[in-house]
């Protein structure tokens, strides 16, 4: 396990999906909840309301029930409005609020009018849309390597299965094992004086192909290729296919589920990453959002520091708005398979 | 996700990946075309615009001078914690600077290259101060890092605006640590702002509690007869200072109780009127204006009191060098940028003006005090040829100027000095965090740890 | 690697027993039978398909970790190396500042344990009831998970202020506490990080839970209730006891999570103040990135192998104490 696991590892007091052993559990459960997006509208609205939980119908007809119920509830929405929302309703405020206002009386509502300019400058001189893009060329590359890798090595130990299927897949597995944190030294080397070819620092290969070094995906899309029937593949060979056609237009086209939640997980993390981009991209020009806006803190105005930082929230709260089904069920999903 | 489209764009990904990644062993063409290409390093990250056209404007004549070479500038902050493997991996530009106390141990690791035969070529090399250029002098007597940008004396830097609202006189700054507790207390008192900053992240705490150190006699390392050293951190000076220090945070509480201040983020409060007074370089308001674009109109800057027997100015500096990979070519280039970029404006009448017409128009700081790269004659006479384009504000800063050649002054500690300023920054930061910090304690810790890196060499 | 076996046995059967909400894995036989003897061309196809695996595992994966265990023994300023033994190992241990690390490590374990474990249990547990806009919840729950964590941390860095204006002293001014001096004081500076993590990371847990939920199997709640249970005792007999697998699982993970914790301490105080938020990791990074005139790569791989190694250790224990709890 690499990069892409490296830092959600480091971020904080969460484990990321992806970066233990039980997630080897991923084998039949992948296939099971990685396929209900297909027609997932129709089969989901049922489902939820079938869901049972201690609380029978029956208790819900209890009034006691009911009003300690729905006060509960009333209070953990309002919880939940102070906890997700609060601190972005804050930031966004601050985003365009004069500096001196933000020191002074962080809490007051515009004392001195409100400051567009910060929203301004911190679109044009701190060029947060430059970062910006980086950020996307980082999270794409990352993404690109992190599906080649997973899909082809995924064909190949399931499908393909030469003779040392076993034993590649146990070294696979065994990368598992080892945290992040011990490859972060010598992965560096590596990357300064690769094997062959000259260094990969300050290019973005530098974090591309070290995420695709992820043996939570190359078992996850294993097993999902190992739950797709045999009959398929045997009726694509006698029909002539070569395992080139067969990958491309059987086995590719019948993993679109799992090759989305892969693509959730790769792009999240790659978001994420802050150690080692922050690491193999000492050049400012190249650097994501995650590692330039810190080393911009000290010579930023508060205000359009603020700003820089509630441009780079807005769009990938934007994104989870639209996309929140896609999100929660890549979670689960997480959940499901560690369960 | 649409499935169609998104398995068409996935399988274009990854046959486009397939193929780079096969390719990706081939290096990117270095477009050669009788040119050179010099990176260099320009301003820190996140300077005002009007700081990166004055560089621009600077690389432009450069250029023009030099049509043969083409100069790459590249955002720098030396910091400690990255400095180490870019020089290793190369991804330093051609031409990067670093601190004046690095330059020893980079020589002889050999991680610099040798620029003598360029140096020698200066019309003006031996002018330099001998003691500077020493710093970058190698055992074999050769020139490898040359002293350049600026040499600071640490100072102490105040807001007139804030001196006079707590009913100072800002054109009284203070002269003793007992006098700047004082006025500190007054303007937290008057005004509800910190009256004194100071930093305590990183290296920099140690930094700024070794000028302090010095500024009351106190000496970090002492060298034996036998050659090695000897840490004496645990002195009357440091301790007399940190006592100081926690008294002004717990008892007048007129200290900015932040103990992730570093070098650029002090800089930053001051700038936004959080912080009454604070200790750095002398040369630090150009990166005021530089980077915070700050006015000369509430700044004030005058010397750090002396006090008892054998106190001293702490005397840093950068210089200027050059990886040791670099081959003939790029060493020439390079000399000539560092000639043209760090000197010249200090030795030639024209460049100097032209220098200092640029920097003026762009409203950059001309004439922020420093001390002296040659002679003090030297750098009175270069003030004069650019007299007309200064506008920094030379009247608030009478404090400093009017002593600063007086002032005696004490270079960096030369053993492990990065190391030690770290060590060093944890007692700083425990009398700002902590109510009950054992000075005595902390000083011996640190002592005993310094001691330790000495003797390793 | 005996580790393995652990958790994919014990995990690997639990889907198997419960996976009502899914068709079948493929069963066994089945695949066995599949004649891939046919498919298993080798030559030149299987070795395309074989490429980019090899050479992203080899080069960053496999390479790395093979260096890694050379270079503990070694000490190497990237031109030269040399064969120390166990020096690298013993200058760790030698160090004063490795138990600070080791104290403030578990430290921050142990508190995001306490505050960051139970609250999305409750809360998830609370939300499998709610009935209408169930989306509503688990999206507002979820949202601080989507803020990057850089934006995230400096941002809660401006909360914590420690002046009496600071937004959280503020806040709390209000009802008359404080001012606290939150990241500016020993003891307040790792619950400060804790608190912030809790609140990056909590929505994440807690969608891992609900998904658990939604797995409950009807037939226990039927049972208990013509047991005639009450809604306290179905959730402590049925919901909970269901959930042991995945609260087991995301305890031991959360561990190893938070043992390896960096961003917060680097970019929150940069391991102050005085050293009262220095973890394991931050000094790995210390050693190896930390200082100007030459890293110390050995020291610093020499730390990450005796973490990874307590790590294994603790993992194997973990399983072996909790594989008796978690077979019902």
């Amino acid at each position: 396990m690499t990069t892409t696991d490296v830092p959600p590892a480091f971020s904080g007091a969460e484990a990321a999906p992806g970066a233990a052993p039980a997630e080897l559990a991923a084998a039949p459960g992948a296939s099971t909840a990685g396929r209900p997006p297909r027609n997932g509208r129709r089969r989901r609205a049922p489902a939820s309301e079938e869901q049972r939980t201690a609380v029978s119908p029956q208790d819900w007809r209890r009034p006691r029930v009911r009003f300690s119920l729905t006060a509960t509830h009333l209070v953990l929405l309002a919880l939940l409005v102070v906890w997700g929302i609060g601190p972005i309703v804050l930031l966004a405020k601050f985003a365009v609020t004069p500096t001196q206002d933000i020191l002074r009386t962080p809490l007051a509502l515009f004392p001195h009018g409100i400051a567009w300019g910060n929203l301004a400058a911190a679109w044009n001189d701190v060029r947060i849309s430059h970062y910006f893009l980086n950020s996307v060329v980082v999270a794409f590359g990352a993404w690109v390597c992190q599906i080649v890798v997973a899909t082809t090595g995924g064909y190949l130990l399931s499908v393909l299965r030469p003779r040392y299927a076993t034993a590649l897949n146990t070294a696979v597995l065994a990368t598992l094992f080892v945290p992040a944190v011990v490859l972060l030294v010598p992965l560096y080397l590596t990357v300064l004086r690769p094997p062959a070819g000259p260094s990969l620092l300050n290019t973005y290969w530098a974090v591309w192909l070290p995420a695709g070094a992820s043996a939570f995906n190359v078992v996850l899309v294993t097993r999902f290729f190992d739950s797709l029937p045999r009959e398929i593949f045997e009726a694509a060979r006698v029909d002539g296919a070569g395992p080139f056609r067969l990958f491309w237009s059987i086995v590719l086209p019948m993993s679109k589920p799992i090759l989305g939640v892969v693509s959730v997980f790769a792009v999240i993390a790659s978001w994420k990453d802050f150690l080692w981009p922050l690491l193999v991209l000492p050049n400012p020009d190249l650097q994501p959002l995650s590692v330039r806006l810190p080393a911009l803190q000290a010579t930023t105005d508060l205000g359009v520091l603020m700003a820089a930082l509630a441009i780079s929230t807005i769009i990938p709260v934007l994104v989870f708005v639209v996309c929140q089904r896609l999100f929660l069920r890549g979670a689960g999903l997480g959940g499901a398979i560690k369960g | 996700m649409r499935p169609g489209r998104t398995s068409q764009a996935m399988a274009l990904a990854s046959v486009v990946a397939l193929a780079s990644l096969t390719a990706c062993s081939s290096s990117p063409a270095s477009g050669h075309s009788g040119k050179l290409t010099l990176s260099v390093v320009s301003l820190l990250p996140g300077s005002e615009k009007a700081a990166f056209d004055t560089f621009n404007a600077r690389v432009a004549a450069f250029e023009k001078a030099n049509p043969t070479i083409d100069v790459q500038p590249h955002e720098y902050k030396w910091e400690a914690t990255t400095f180490a493997s870019q020089l290793a991996g190369g991804t330093l530009p051609d031409v990067f600077e670093i601190p004046l106390t690095d330059a020893g141990t980079l020589i002889a690791n050999g991680q610099l290259a040798d620029l003598n035969d360029q140096f020698q070529k200066l019309p003006y090399a031996g002018q330099f101060n001998q003691n500077l250029l020493d710093k970058g002098k190698g055992q074999n007597g050769h020139v490898y890092a040359i002293p350049a940008k600026s040499i600071y004396g640490v100072a102490l830097h105040y807001n007139r605006a804030l001196f006079q609202q707590a009913g100072l006189d800002p054109d009284k700054p203070p002269t003793t640590w007992d006098e700047v507790r004082a006025d500190a207390k007054a303007i937290k008192d008057k005004t509800g702002v910190a009256g004194y900053a100071m930093m305590a992240s990183g290296a920099t705490g140690g930094w700024q509690l070794t000028a302090a150190m010095y500024s009351r006699g106190g000496q970090v390392q002492q060298v034996q007869k036998d050659g090695s050293y000897k840490s004496t951190l645990d002195n009357d000076a440091a301790r007399k200072q940190l006592e100081w220090l926690k008294a002004m945070r717990w008892q007048d509480n007129s200290v900015l109780a932040d103990t992730t201040l570093a070098w650029d983020t002090i800089n930053q409060a001051f700038a936004a009127g959080q912080v009454g007074m604070y200790t750095s370089g002398s040369d630090v308001y150009s990166s005021l204006v530089e980077t915070l674009g700050v006015t000369g109109k509430d700044y004030g800057l005058t010397a750090l009191p002396l006090e008892g027997p054998g106190a001293g100015v702490l005397v840093g500096g950068t210089l200027a060098a050059v990886g040791a990979k670099a081959d003939k070519a790029t060493k020439d280039a390079a000399m000539k940028w560092i000639d043209f970029y760090y000197l010249q404006n200090l030795v030639d009448e024209n460049q100097a003006v032209e220098n200092a017409k640029v920097r003026a128009e762009n409203k950059q700081a001309v004439g922020t005090p420093v001390l002296p790269i040659f002679s003090r004659e030297q750098y009175q006479q270069s003030l004069k040829w650019i007299q007309s384009y200064i506008n920094v504000p030379l009247d608030h800063m009478k404090g400093y100027t009017d002593v600063m050649f007086d002032q005696p002054i004490v270079g960096e500690p030369t053993r492990a000095t990065q190391e030690i300023y770290t060590l060093l920054s944890t007692p700083v930061q425990a009398v700002l965090s902590d109510r009950n910090a054992d000075v005595g304690k902390l000083l011996t810790t640190a002592n005993t740890q310094a001691q330790a890196l000495l003797a390793h060499g | 690697m005996t580790l393995d076996t652990g958790p994919r046995t014990r995990l690997g059967t639990r889907p198997r027993t419960r996976s009502r909400t899914g068709p079948r894995p493929t069963p066994r036989s089945r695949r066995r039978a599949a004649p891939g003897g046919r498919l298993r061309g080798g030559g030149l196809s299987t070795f395309v398909f074989a490429l980019p695996l090899l050479v992203i595992f080899g080069v960053f994966s496999w390479l790395p970790i093979g260096r890694a265990l050379v270079m503990s023994f070694q000490k190497t300023n990237l031109l030269t190396s040399t064969w120390v033994g166990l020096d690298n190992f013993r200058a760790v241990l030698e160090d004063p500042l490795l138990m600070t690390a080791i104290v403030n490590t578990s430290w921050f374990a142990l508190l995001a344990l306490v505050l960051g474990y139970p609250v999305p249990l409750i809360a998830a547990v609370l939300m499998s009831e709610v009935r209408r806009r169930k989306g509503l919840y688990s999206a507002l729950a979820y949202l601080p998970v989507v803020v990057p964590p850089v934006v995230a941390v400096l941002l809660w860095r401006f909360f914590y202020d420690a002046r009496p204006e600071g937004v959280f002293n503020s806040l709390l001014g209000g009802i008359g506490i404080g001012p606290v001096p939150w990241l500016q004081s020993p003891t307040w500076a790792m619950p400060s990080l804790v608190l912030e993590a809790t609140w990056a990371a909590a929505g994440g847990t807690m969608i891992i839970y609900l998904a658990a939920l939604t797995g409950v199997p009807p037939e226990l709640y039927d049972a208990a209730e013509v047991d005639g249970a009450s809604i306290w005792r179905k959730v402590f007999h049925v919901t909970l006891p269901h959930l042991r697998g995945v609260l087991l699982i995301t305890l031991i993970l959360q561990i190893i999570g938070t043992s390896q914790v960096f961003l917060e301490p680097y970019l929150f105080t940069d391991g102050g103040p005085a050293d009262a938020t220095l973890t394991v990791l931050l000094l790995i990074y210390r050693y190896a990135f930390g200082q100007s005139l030459g890293a110390d790569y050995g020291k610093a791989t020499a730390l990450s192998l005796m973490l990874a190694l307590f790590l294994a250790l603790l993992s194997l224990v973990y399983l072996r104490v909790t594989r008796r709890w978690s077979t019902t």
